[in-house]
């Protein structure tokens, strides 16, 4: 679970985060907005690669803000970023196994969790190929089995459907569901498609201008016609 | 997170049909080194077999050089200057102890590796263009140095300097078994495979996962979990490590070194033999580092003026800028391709 409390981002006089308040609860949550929301820059401070200016998160009641990226990893954290960032000269396995090398117990279990999150994502018979010879959609699942290594918390994953047709996506919503409940974590999800997040996602915390606009069951938030107006264009 | 005891693990590298497994990569390297090294030493002698011991002591600069570079992106020119520091590190712990020459290698590349590690670590924060100026700025600081000091030859006190006559200079002593040109020259052979093999394991297994994560993206690793610092410092020191074997083996070579041996330019030259055999297989590397040796070498034979190296590196960058993979590269490519085309008619 993920709460919270009066967060602020401010970069000179701008404020990407103004005074958020939330609470992430349900196993799978999502986050959307309009281009320059603030979304991203959500993310980054909960990875702890922005510092906010005030405010406070915590993960699982543990206190996120001032511990480094790497401590919050160890504490289950995982992310993905909004382009795919797969490793072109190694395999799939081996891009899979360069999270478990630093999150995994030992190297037993390392392997046995590569193994699980290939098979999860259905790249067991693609483990031997290299990055570069990967499609798209092959280096979106590698991104999600990166994540499924050494026990995660909290997944957050950015914009993990884009560039990916009808049918690929449809592949990664049923994969999406089933995160939360195999790996006993919580997921949030980052997307433009509000389809995709009306079909995965129990609620959804929308922004607008840094500040929270909704928050809510996600079919309820997104025929909201405020929400509507401001995210969707319409009413 | 039941399911993980559940299923049984699985091997990290799976050898089917035509996948080059790491056991033919390693069979690889010994092959087409001693292949090599066995040519030269039936067919060379004098001249040509003391260059071509030089040059295998430049394969291990370049090697260094070459894993900073392709596995982190990282251009340091200063890796002459370490082979520098390697060399003064060996004869200086030689003339103290009078050790086995393998611990004197060692102590050499350990010492070049602190020092190579020590030099990195401000400028772990650097990259590109900043790095490399900051890196040959140590090279030349290094080449200041060594000129006012000199290299030990078995004098007195800690820089074990002797008299002006010179008279009383110790060569260090090969070992027993390599005490001729050939030998040695086999003996220095050996030291490259080795090297090669260490970088390979390095790049096959964790650190070398670590350095892919940080050099496709250092946000992305920290995200993993990966300690930037560590890594990139590990990598300095490795790259340390090579180029100081590669200076006690000179050492090894003419019992003594000079300072006017190591311009800052070498540092220079190395890296460019980085780029023309390739970064990223050891093939290019081993090509590379006997390409920057063999050519100078061939002009002084062709009584040419040696600058004229220069010329030819230059015009062999672009080359290089064209295909970035580099001379090992292609060939590696080709061998691949070749093998493959080769278990597929086998199969059919």
């Amino acid at each position: 679970m993920i709460k919270i409390d009066t967060l602020t981002v401010q970069f000179g006089g701008i404020k990407p985060l103004d005074d958020l308040d939330a609470q992430f609860v349900a196993p799978i949550c999502g986050l959307i907005g309009p281009n320059g929301a603030g979304k991203t820059t959500l993310l980054n401070v909960l990875s702890g690669f922005v510092r906010p200016t005030k405010g406070a998160i915590l993960l699982n009641n543990a206190l996120l803000l001032g511990l480094s990226p790497r401590r919050r990893v160890s504490l289950g954290l995982r992310r993905t970023f909004q382009q795919e960032l797969v490793v072109d000269e190694l395999t799939a396995m081996e891009n899979v196994q360069a999270i478990a090398d630093h999150v995994s117990r030992d190297r037993a279990v390392a392997r046995r969790e590569v193994g699980l999150a290939l098979d999860f994502v259905g790249l067991s018979d693609r483990r031997n190929t290299l990055g570069r010879q990967l499609n798209l959609f092959e280096r979106r699942m590698v991104e999600i089995a990166k994540t499924l290594i050494g026990r995660p918390t909290v997944i957050l994953m950015d914009e993990p459907g884009a560039g990916l047709n009808e049918s690929e996506t449809e592949r990664l919503r049923r994969l999406l569901v089933e995160i939360p409940s195999k790996f006993n974590t919580q997921l949030v999800l980052i997307d433009h498609d509000a389809d995709l997040i009306a079909s995965v996602c129990i609620e959804t915390l929308v922004l607008d201008f840094g500040k929270r606009l909704a928050m809510g069951p996600t079919r309820a938030v997104l025929n909201d016609p405020v929400v509507r107006r401001a995210y969707l264009g319409r009413e | 997170m039941t399911e993980i005891s559940k299923i049984a693990p699985i091997p990290l590298v799976v050898a089917a049909g035509s996948e080059i497994t790491p056991r033919m990569r390693a069979l690889a390297i010994v092959v087409v080194v001693s292949a090599v090294s066995g040519l030269i030493a039936l067919t060379s002698g004098g001249y040509w077999l003391s260059n071509f011991t030089q040059a295998y002591c430049m394969v291990l600069a370049v090697l260094g050089c070459a894993l900073l570079y392709g596995q982190l992106g990282l251009v340091s020119l200063c890796q002459w200057a370490l082979v520098g520091v390697g060399g003064w590190v060996s004869l200086r712990f030689y003339h103290y102890v009078h050790p086995p020459f393998f611990v004197t290698i060692l102590v050499g590349g350990v010492g070049a590796s602190v020092i190579g590690m020590i030099w990195g670590l401000p400028a772990l924060r650097m990259r590109g263009l900043y790095l490399a100026l900051v890196t040959l700025m140590l090279a030349g600081a290094f080449q200041s140095l060594v000129t006012v000091i000199s290299f030990p030859v078995g004098g007195p006190g800690f820089l074990g300097q002797v008299g002006a006559s010179g008279n009383d200079r110790i060569n260090m002593a090969r070992p027993v078994f390599a005490s001729s040109d050939t030998g040695y020259f086999l003996f220095v052979a050996g030291a490259t495979i080795l090297c090669i093999f260490l970088v390979e394991a390095h790049r096959r297994t964790k650190p070398g996962r670590a350095w892919a994560l940080i050099r496709k993206n250092e946000q992305m690793a920290v995200a993993a979990g990966v300690r930037i610092v560590f890594y990139k410092a590990w990598a300095f020191a490795l790259s340390g490590f090579l180029a100081g074997v590669a200076g006690a083996l000179l050492a090894g070579l003419f019992g003594q070194l000079d300072a006017s041996a190591f311009p800052t330019t070498n540092s220079i030259v190395i890296f460019i033999g980085t780029l023309l055999g390739g970064y990223e297989v050891w093939l290019g590397a081993f090509l590379g580092g006997i390409l920057t040796r063999f050519i100078p070498a061939l002009l002084i034979d062709l009584n040419v003026n040696t600058n004229a190296g220069f010329m030819i590196f230059g015009a062999a960058l672009l080359f290089a800028l064209r295909d970035p993979l580099g001379i090992g590269g292609q060939l590696t490519i080709l061998a691949e391709r070749l093998y493959k085309k080769y278990q597929a008619q086998r199969a059919s």
